[in-house]
């Protein structure tokens, strides 16, 4: 039957837990308790112990580093990530995209990452600037990009006596951004689709490109191969580079219900992404 | 470890010592009886089950009441009878903005999350703010008016 659920004081005690139970950490609780839901007045019942870590003061906030690195708490809400001055604009978008304003209030990071959906808003921006994460235990931290923590769908490469403690994002100085998430609604919608690029172009050059699809394959992807086609090359030569850049990013996703139109709205973006990059846009954001 | 889970509700202190799984809806409507707390959908999508805690607008039909300890929990019943309560009730009283008033309460409180933190909000401003708030009947716009005459007729009051 029912099992103990906790309230950690500590993030100590919350390793406790973890250690000797592998309870289930639970931040905001927006998919947990929807996942396990029984109705009204019936409390939800998992089938390990669950600790509510909700508390816990040391895996909040967002730092800003002197390398210029941004370290985000576990337990940074969404909407405290959408309104940060210092994370950086993909994530700040994919953060502002988030359900509707209750839903940000409560929602974390940390919890996003380790529900490992591939239609999650915030590992597909993460994943994109290169992110890593920071896990703690009684044994000590380590740190992995996330791009290799995330698995598959709701897989990660989490230890039952791990917690995440934190996100740190690299710092970038790109010439083109771009995001964009399609979603039934424009508020309270899961994504159907999304993607984020970045370059930056240099004198005629496109010294750094990279682009990350969610929610068009078991965890969100980034294609290297597809996207080493375009590092290094003038931005006369991408015109005749773009039809094999755009098969080879299209073998590299596989989108699972409706292939048709992920692979060609995908396909779509990423040509205006290109364009953009091509016409010498002004510099910024690209819509 | 906490053992007890101790928070404030409407100002008044809340010992719980159950289950730290129950949700806070359960908890505000069935030990409190603040049913002016409705619940619709349970899953967070909805926002009839809107409250504020800690400052913040949140649904408690996904927070588990050991998320609480320490906060300070708003209903409708805790701001119905303050002046900006009053000031929102009345403006959607005189906006005709309730037909069946199943999603109101939760309109209230996100409007009233709204107004703290934005005074002098534009139409778009409150369209975002009770977008997480579903009402089947109205179509909204006599909503939004009335979240917009109560920032305007409240003025000094929510500054």
């Amino acid at each position: 039957m029912a099992v103990a659920n906790y309230i950690p004081e500590t993030l100590d005690e919350a390793l406790l837990l973890r250690k000797a139970e592998g309870a289930i950490p639970l931040a905001g609780g927006t998919d947990i308790m929807v996942q396990n839901k029984r109705g009204i007045g019936l409390d939800p019942i998992l089938d390990r112990p669950v600790m509510i870590i909700a508390g816990l003061k040391e895996l909040k906030g967002i730092t800003l580093h002197e390398d210029g690195s941004v370290e985000i708490g576990a337990l940074t809400t969404a909407g405290e990530i959408a309104s940060s001055l210092v994370v950086p604009w993909h994530v700040r978008m994919a953060a502002s995209g988030m359900g509707a304003v209750a839903l940000r209030n409560s929602a974390t990071i940390g919890g996003n990452i380790g529900n490992a959906s591939p239609k999650g808003d915030l590992p597909q921006p993460l994943i994109l600037l290169d992110a890593e994460v920071v896990l703690i235990s009684f044994g000590g931290e380590r740190r992995m990009l996330l791009d290799d923590f995330i698995k598959g769908s709701k897989k990660t490469d989490l230890r039952s006596d791990e917690l995440i403690k934190s996100v740190i994002i690299p710092p970038h100085d790109f010439t083109y951004s771009y995001y964009r998430k399609i979603g039934m609604r424009k508020a309270n919608a899961i994504s159907k689709l999304s993607l984020s690029a970045a370059a930056v172009v240099k004198d005629g050059l496109v010294v750094d490109f990279r682009a990350s699809s969610g929610a068009a394959g078991p965890k969100v992807i980034r294609s290297r191969e597809a996207e080493s086609m375009i590092i290094r090359r003038s931005i006369e030569d991408i015109p005749e580079i773009v039809p094999d850049f755009l098969d080879a990013w299209d073998r590299a996703i596989s989108p699972h219900a409706m292939p048709k139109y992920r692979r060609n709205t995908t396909a779509r973006m990423l040509t205006r992404f290109l364009e953009a990059i091509v016409n010498e846009e002004d510099h910024g954001i690209i819509e | 470890m906490y053992k007890e889970i101790e928070f404030r509700v409407n100002g008044n202190k809340v010992l719980y010592s159950g289950n730290p799984l129950r949700r806070l809806v359960d908890v505000l409507r069935e030990e409190l009886g603040l049913i002016g707390v409705k619940e619709g959908c349970g899953e967070g999508e909805c926002g009839a089950c809107s409250i504020i805690k800690d400052g913040k607008l949140v649904t408690s039909c996904i927070i588990p009441v050991g998320a609480c300890i320490g906060s300070e929990i708003l209903t409708i019943e805790g701001i119905r009878d303050t002046e900006k309560g009053k000031c929102i009730v009345d403006a959607f009283r005189d906006g005709g903005a309730v037909q069946c008033g199943f999603c109101i309460p939760g309109m209230v409180m996100a409007a009233y999350a709204l107004l703290q933190s934005n005074p002098t909000p534009t139409e778009h401003d409150v369209r975002v703010a009770i977008s997480g708030n579903i009402c089947r009947c109205t179509g909204y716009d006599l909503i939004v008016e009335s979240i917009m005459l109560a920032a305007s007729r409240g003025g000094e009051l929510w500054q």
